[in-house]
């Protein structure tokens, strides 16, 4: 986002393609390392299959610690893609940072708030589809806003666009500040000569040995929410 | 088809991303189905009954090996007081075959005794009635020869056995 980004306009609508184009590189990593993960499925597990059983074994646990088994049998895909998809952005800007001629290629598509509103626009989306069609939109409008108690409207109605925006910046501020830090970092190596150079060579290492740690919070925190919001969309409280 | 670079800071908000991440949210979750998640969580799901048919087999299995075992149990328990029935009854009739067999034994060796007493006194009485009948005659004859003189028999006779019943009594004294 400190760089400048790539914009360009197709069909009048503006691209920002230095977003654009990690966000494809990393669903291509996704689909790609879980499409050699799920080959050759057996009932005996080999080692990949035990992988990628036990990711999606996490995420399932996740939806079943926030909805009753038969609800959230629907939502396993939905969490496991998510996860996984933001797991490996969160990673993507550790380890390939592209910059060229002050227009950035390739970082973590989750360092920019753009791709985190829009993945947070797109499942609360979802979760109100769900309740309008679950509930019909007199039933949606009543769960959601008028209760428990019909004079918290203003709060319930304000409560959404709040969930809406601390879904998407929480995971943009974490990942973005650790790119910023890992940055500051770079430039602190290449300020001094070999003399910044060696002690930045292990801080570079612990910080993104943490920000790996964040990423993966992060990616879960955001599935838990997503999972939390579409169940008390499509639940009567 | 109006397309322009602009290169440098963003310029106000790019909302194609939103469509895009919304495409390619959608596109990599069908593949994901197609492809990753369908065949895991089906096999999954599959290995999970499996599993529990397996455990359900298992249960059933045990208490059908645990009623055979109880069932033996019973019989091996029946079979040893039938056991010792048999034994019991065995050794109560050998008893009383032995006590029969015994009792036979006895009886018949009475019996035998008995005979052989009867025999025995029978034979001696012949034995003596032949003697008297010898001895009558002959002493008739030696009396005749002797005294020449013709004795009545009887008269002979009722000298003689005069004479042996004297012999047996000192027979008997003895």
């Amino acid at each position: 986002m400190n760089e400048g980004a790539y914009v360009q306009e197709l069909f009048g609508i503006p691209f920002n393609l230095s977003n654009d184009i990690p966000g494809l590189i990393a669903a291509a990593v996704v689909f790609f390392l879980l499409f050699w993960l799920s080959r050759n499925i057996q009932l005996r597990p080999n080692k990949r299959q035990n992988f990628i059983e036990w990711i999606i074994d996490f995420t399932n646990g996740i939806i079943k610690g926030i909805m009753p088994d038969e609800e959230g049998k629907k939502f396993g895909l939905l969490a496991f893609t998510l996860f996984v998809f933001i797991f490996i952005s969160n990673q993507l800007g550790l380890m390939l940072q592209l910059t060229a001629n002050g227009t950035s290629y390739i970082s973590s598509p989750t360092s920019s708030a753009m791709t985190t509103l829009s993945l947070a626009f797109m499942v609360l989306m979802l979760a109100h589809f769900l309740g309008v069609k679950k509930f019909g939109f007199k039933g949606y409008f009543k769960n959601t806003y008028l209760s428990p108690i019909p004079f918290l409207f203003p709060l319930s109605v304000l409560e959404e666009f709040t969930n809406f925006l601390t879904l998407a910046l929480r995971l943009y501020g974490n990942i973005y500040s650790g790119e910023v830090l890992l940055k500051l970092i770079y430039k602190f190596a290449t300020s001094f000569g070999i003399a910044s150079f060696i002690p930045a060579v292990p801080l570079e290492l612990i910080w993104q040995g943490f920000s790996v740690f964040i990423g993966s919070i992060q990616a879960y925190v955001f599935v838990t929410l997503t999972m939390v919001y579409i169940s008390q969309k499509v639940e009567k409280e | 088809m109006s397309s322009t670079f602009l290169l440098g800071a963003a310029n106000g908000v790019q909302w194609g991303d939103t469509i895009f991440y919304l495409v390619l949210f959608i596109v990599l979750m069908a593949l994901l189905k197609h492809f990753a998640w369908g065949p895991v969580s089906e096999m999954m799901d599959k290995r999970a009954d499996k599993i529990s048919g397996d455990l359900d087999s298992a249960e059933s299995a045990r208490k059908k090996a645990e009623d055979l075992a109880t069932q033996r149990q019973d019989a091996l328990k029946d079979s040893h007081f039938e056991a010792s029935k048999i034994i019991e009854r065995a050794k109560k009739n050998g008893e009383q075959q032995k006590a029969t067999i015994v009792s036979d034994a006895q009886e018949r060796a009475q019996t035998l005794k008995v005979n052989a007493k009867e025999d025995i006194s029978r034979e001696r009485q012949d034995a003596l009635d032949s003697v008297k009948n010898d001895v009558a005659e002959l002493s008739i004859e030696i009396a005749s020869k002797i005294i020449r003189k013709d004795l009545d028999a009887n008269d002979q006779k009722a000298l003689i056995d005069s004479y042996i019943e004297g012999l047996g009594k000192q027979n008997e004294a003895k």
